[in-house]
């Protein structure tokens, strides 16, 4: 793949490594879904069925092994090694995703409300997300899998910096 | 139980608010259009149907009569459990038959006041009054722009609706004041001198001849044709009219039948857009736009032009071969923006950029986007036809069955002109002030925005897109639809065009210039 220059700066910090763990667990559990699904495929469509499911009966489960095998084994270092995040004096900024990468920025002077929020999984592995708000649906900025401790401190400051500079523009 | 509240004409101003009720008339109203009743539709069908139309006439009177005098009762009970107070720092709305509810909304959350006259009430010289509030701001309940409320004072004359507006705006306009005293509510109160009003659009009923080529109102026939074959449906054989088939040849017949489809939405789309935009006129009075049309309804809607953000101008596929469009203001905190930010419902397109630029400045020209962003365009538009096409395969070759094949080819073949034209849509521009971007070829929109709009940026790039040197940048503002879009434009045009178009803080995104990219990582 040729390393393109991203179109905007990288977020300085990156994440925690319980998170690559979080996220494996993840794919796990959503692997034992498709296995479900599969398994029900070819239990219960009989095989002599004319159209596409002879075809689908030996394509359906190759797709699954390759998508439970990449979302296990794959996805969890990469996305590890794009998520990342940064706060600064003036700006919350982070970058998630791993094939398709979104890169999202606020400034605290826009920021109306600071969540914490800690998912089961997420407790688990001693995790939390900041979900930080503005006046737009689609400008919400989520800092998925910090450490709590961190998460909880970042919320607080960024409460409190948010209520100093807000400003009425919007 | 009507006391010193019943609202007749402009009030004493400064005496302790007192809680007002409704007009008695709206009971009236409501009875007829079955306001409260309707409610019970739901477990009256089931109770019908256990009960039987036994036929007869009597049944019927009875019936009539009776869901009228639960109607009236209903009418009359809700209009008895509802009163209205607006203090001098909130709005208050009390209701409920059971359960009380008050509803309290403070005057600097309100963002808008719609006053609206539908028939029934026109002929008792009633109207509905429709208070806006954002719900949030600072409070965890605020999540983005969808989440406003509104409180509906149904039912007051005119005058008094017109007293409630002015009260509440004035209010409204002195509590970001320093001093809030109650000494304050007295000279506030007083009338202002009528401001000069300045007409910045007035519909020429000949823009109506446009509205055929609008998706939207050609909806307004279908709909209708719809639910009048439910009627149809719905009623007894016996009532139906016997007709025969027609007994002409079956070719003269389809193109009759499509003849006439045609004429019936074109004729149809005319009237469903002159019912809505009767007489529209936007005008600008004090620091307001203030909105009014409708036929059966005449709506009265008013915008503040501070919280005004940008205007987007919208010209569909029908709309650019005939050169119309339409104008909607970005407003913040303004809920169901699609219809109360219409500031021109249909109109020239020359007129409606002139709109545009009187409230918003103008960017300039926009940039068009690079080649790359044609190429994928283009593969966009043929993705749905390829996957068609491959299921056709599949299809074809195990079963034998080609219809899908043929049709996943067609519009595989389609998908380049709409590439194109979705291509030539794509563009973007930045300004002292504001900026610009463009988008879509079936609906075409675009948004001027200002830059203290902009509450966030957000940039995201594909896989497919890494490779082409394209990136799409969302600038977010916390009016329209939350967000507004520059697709594929040049990966390193992304850092400039988000400073340009915002306020400083934007510089975080411009990537710093040597392997610091490395650094970090290691």
């Amino acid at each position: 793949m040729t390393v393109a220059p991203a179109p905007v700066r990288e977020p300085a910090w990156s994440l925690p490594r319980t998170a690559i763990g979080l996220w494996v667990t993840e794919s796990l559990i959503s692997a034992l879904f498709t296995l479900v699904v599969v398994v029900a495929l070819l239990i219960w469509v009989p095989s002599d069925v004319g159209g596409p499911v002879p075809f689908l009966r030996w394509a359906v489960p190759i797709v699954a092994a390759l998508e439970v095998l990449v979302s296990v084994a794959v996805r969890p270092w990469l996305k590890h090694r794009v998520y990342r995040w940064e706060v600064t004096g003036d700006a919350v900024y982070t970058r998630t995703g791993w094939l398709s990468q979104t890169w999202t920025l606020v400034p605290v002077s826009r920021i109306q409300t600071v969540d914490v929020t800690r998912g089961l999984l997420q407790q688990l592995f001693g995790l939390a997300t900041v979900a930080v708000f503005t006046a737009s649906s689609q400008g919400t900025v989520r800092i998925w899998h910090l450490e709590h401790g961190v998460a909880q401190r970042v919320a607080d400051d960024l409460a409190v910096r948010a209520e100093r500079t807000r400003d009425q523009a919007t | 139980m009507t006391g010193p509240g019943e609202a007749t004409g402009p009030h004493r101003a400064t005496p302790p608010a007192v809680a007002r009720r409704t007009s008695r008339r709206i009971v009236l109203v409501h009875t007829a259009t079955f306001r409260q009743a309707r409610q019970l539709v739901p477990v009256a069908i089931p109770a019908l149907a256990g009960i039987g139309l036994g036929g007869g006439r009597w049944t019927v009177v009875a019936l009539v009569v009776g869901i009228t005098l639960v109607s009236l009762a209903t009418a009359a009970l809700s209009w008895w459990r509802f009163s209205y107070l607006d203090g001098p720092a909130a709005v208050v709305v009390t209701r409920g038959l059971v359960s009380r509810s008050t509803r309290t909304v403070p005057n600097d959350r309100i963002r808008g006041i719609e006053i609206e006259a539908p028939p029934v009430h026109r002929l008792l010289g009633l109207v509905r009054v429709r208070i806006d509030a954002a719900a949030g701001g600072s409070t965890s309940a605020g999540r983005g722009a969808g989440t406003d409320e509104e409180l509906l004072i149904d039912g007051v004359p005119r005058a008094e609706a017109e007293r409630l507006r002015t009260a509440v705006l004035t209010k409204r306009s002195h509590v970001p004041a320093p001093s809030p005293d109650p000494l304050d509510g007295g000279p506030a109160q007083q009338e202002p001198a009528p401001e000069p009003e300045e007409e910045l659009a007035r519909f020429d009923n000949r823009w109506l001849l446009y509205a055929p080529l609008v998706g939207g109102y050609l909806a307004v026939p279908v709909a209708a044709v719809g639910a009048l074959s439910r009627i149809v449906d719905e009623l007894p054989d016996r009532l139906l009219p016997d007709v025969d088939g027609p007994s002409l040849d079956s070719p003269v017949v389809a193109v009759l039948a499509v003849v006439l489809a045609l004429v019936v939405l074109a004729v149809g789309a005319v009237i469903g857009a002159a019912v809505v935009n009767w007489r529209f006129r936007l005008v600008r009075r004090g620091g307001s736009l203030i909105a009014v049309r409708g036929l059966l309804t005449r709506r009265h809607t008013e915008l503040e032009i501070d919280r005004i953000r940008g205007v987007a101008v919208a010209d569909g596929a029908g709309m650019r071969l005939v050169g119309a469009a339409r104008v909607n203001g970005l407003v913040t905190g303004l809920g169901d923006a699609q219809r109360r930010g219409q500031l021109l419902p249909l109109g020239p397109r020359a007129q409606a950029e002139e709109l545009g630029r009187r409230l918003v400045d103008d960017p300039g020209p926009l940039t068009p986007h690079p080649a790359a962003a044609r190429r994928r365009r283009i593969a966009r538009a043929m993705t749905a036809g390829l996957l068609i096409t491959v299921a056709g395969a599949v299809l074809t070759a195990t079963a034998g069955w080609w219809p899908l094949l043929v049709a996943g080819v067609v519009l595989t073949v389609l998908g380049v002109p709409l590439g194109l034209g979705r291509y030539a849509s794509l563009g973007h521009a930045t300004g002292p002030r504001s900026f610009a971007v463009r988008v879509g070829w079936l609906v075409r929109e675009r948004a001027v925005l200002e830059r203290r709009a902009v509450v966030g940026w957000q940039v995201t790039q594909s896989w497919a897109q890494r490779r082409a040197g394209l990136a799409s940048v969302v600038a977010c503002v916390g009016a329209g639809r939350g967000g507004y879009i520059a697709m594929d434009m040049a990966a390193h045009d992304v850092a400039a065009f988000a400073v340009g178009a915002s306020e400083p803080w934007a510089t975080r995104l411009v990537p710093t210039p040597s392997g610091e990219d490395e650094t970090n990582r290691s």
